[in-house]
């Protein structure tokens, strides 16, 4: 029912567009929880790495077995689990939000950049991306070689510090192509949130669907957000990899 | 198992000590062993009295007075040569980047490598990057410098540019260990000269003691085969520095 033809394609694109107030807020909710997520994931993934790599026995198997179970499980049963594990556990939920209400091109818009979905949502999202992305950091850290935190210890340096001067700098600098690839996936994986209520984009596609008297076809929707998935990743990768050369040294 | 057994010397000041052996006799691990990387499983090592297997003591502030160039450099990839040069200087001794940077010029002059400050060391050759290696370790002005097979990785002709500078500092007066089968610059330069196989000492004694009459048939065949492989160093440095014997 829902994938019959329309008549004219032009109208119903034109419609979709009327709705780009819902389309915009949801294209900024998407983007805020991805970049939290990514920074978030980023710092706690190179301590999940560091940690894997020089924690000594027991922090390093934590460390490990955190990052099987995370990267063994599906996403979506994450998100859902941290969702519902306030009311089981009989944590009062968070009545608080940001929201910010403004009038833009004469269209009024609700803009949420917190309430408690989307800080489940962004928690679920860092804690598996940081999972993965500790293993692209690994990856590299093990690239490098015990030889440059030997030698950094051997002028007296301490092992901390031989981590921060020595082997980060050189990791970091050799993770960005594979890295790229966590940087593009997650933009993806944000759809999750739509799971536990979070306004981002794939809801508005779906009001925007199911709008009583203003028809727009899913096709035209989901072609349109495909579109703008496209260009942002490719934005993003394009971003990294100009930044892999700015920051390349020779050798590394 | 046990790779050193009752090994036992000590090292004065201004003294340069060689230890050379056949590979796998453990000349590495005691110089590991000497810096603590690897911290011997028993027994004692001394510096200026200070007994470096106590539970108590900052290892880090050991190492620092301890210097060691390796054998594949590990110059650190990401810097430039002077950059591994003053990064001890500036996270270990607390020195300002101006005054990092000056003594790493200075430094990085005694091994004839300033032109190259601000090259990285993929873009230098083995003997220049073994160069700042020894730069790196000197700058912080260790107690002893400690070196592992600093020529066996480095192409033969970049050898004698390396053997050069490890005897300028040997003769400005730094207390070295040198893990080396370079005879000519024991010959040069070494107060004395100890034969490691197996982990134990087989033999010690000057050079004049090794190259004129060693005693066991074990350093004897050591050292022609030797004398057959490297022979030609000898006369290099004999040249370069108008003494040696023979």
């Amino acid at each position: 029912m829902i994938f019959q033809t329309r008549p004219n394609p032009l109208e119903d694109f034109l419609n979709l567009l009327g709705f780009w107030d819902h389309i915009l807020t949801g294209f900024i909710t998407m983007i805020w929880l991805y970049g939290i997520a990514l920074v978030i994931g980023f710092f706690l993934g190179i301590l999940l790495a560091i940690i894997r790599q020089y924690g000594g026995k027991v922090l390093s198997q934590v460390s490990t077995i955190y990052i099987e179970i995370v990267r063994g499980t599906p996403l979506l049963a994450q998100t859902l689990l941290l969702f519902y594990l306030p009311t089981t556990l009989g944590i009062p939920i968070m009545g608080w939000e940001v929201e910010f209400n403004f009038t833009f091109l004469e269209k009024d818009m609700t803009l949420t950049l917190f309430n408690q979905a989307i800080f489940i949502g962004i928690i679920a999202l860092s804690l598996n991306s940081a999972a993965y992305q500790a293993e692209y950091f690994r990856g590299a850290i093990l690239s490098i070689g015990e030889g440059q935190i030997v030698a950094a210890e051997s002028i007296g340096m301490s092992r901390l510090s031989g981590i921060y001067h020595v082997v980060l700098p050189q990791a970091l600098r050799r993770v960005i192509p594979s890295w790229s690839n966590e940087a593009t996936y997650l933009p993806k994986y944000t759809v999750v949130v739509y799971f536990i209520g979070v306004k981002e984009l794939f809801r508005e596609a779906n009001y925007i669907m199911t709008h009583p008297y203003i028809a727009v076809t899913p096709l035209t929707i989901y072609i349109f957000i495909g579109i703008i998935f496209l260009i942002m990743i490719s934005l993003i990768s394009k971003g990294l990899d100009i930044l892999h050369k700015r920051t390349g040294i020779p050798g590394l | 198992m046990e790779v050193l057994k009752g090994i036992s010397f000590k090292v004065l000041e201004r003294e340069v000590k060689v230890i050379f052996g056949p590979s796998g006799s453990g000349k590495s691990t005691l110089l590991r062993c000497i810096n603590m990387l690897n911290p011997p499983d028993k027994g004692d090592i001394f510096l200026r009295g200070k007994n470096l297997n106590d539970p108590e003591i900052n290892l880090n502030a050991i190492r620092a007075r301890i210097g060691m160039v390796f054998q594949h450099f590990n110059l650190f990839a990401h810097l430039k040569a002077i950059d591994n040069v003053s990064l001890g200087l500036r996270r270990v001794k607390g020195f300002s980047k101006e005054r990092a940077r000056a003594k790493a010029l200075e430094t990085l002059d005694r091994v004839k490598m300033v032109k190259w400050a601000d090259h990285y060391p993929a873009q230098l050759s083995g003997g220049q990057k073994q160069r700042v290696g020894i730069a790196r370790a000197l700058a912080m002005e260790p107690d002893v410098i400690l070196f592992d097979e600093p020529t066996s990785a480095l192409d033969p002709e970049l050898i004698g540019d390396v053997l050069q500078v490890m005897l300028d500092i040997a003769k400005s007066g730094t207390t070295m260990i040198v893990v080396t089968h370079e005879m000519g610059f024991a010959r040069a330069v070494a107060s004395e000269m100890i034969f490691i196989g197996e982990g134990v000492i087989l033999e010690r004694g000057t050079p004049q003691h090794f190259f004129i009459s060693p005693k066991s048939e074990r350093v004897k065949k050591f050292l022609e085969q030797l004398d057959i492989l490297y022979g030609g160093h000898d006369k290099l440095l004999q040249h370069s520095n108008g003494e040696g014997s023979k």
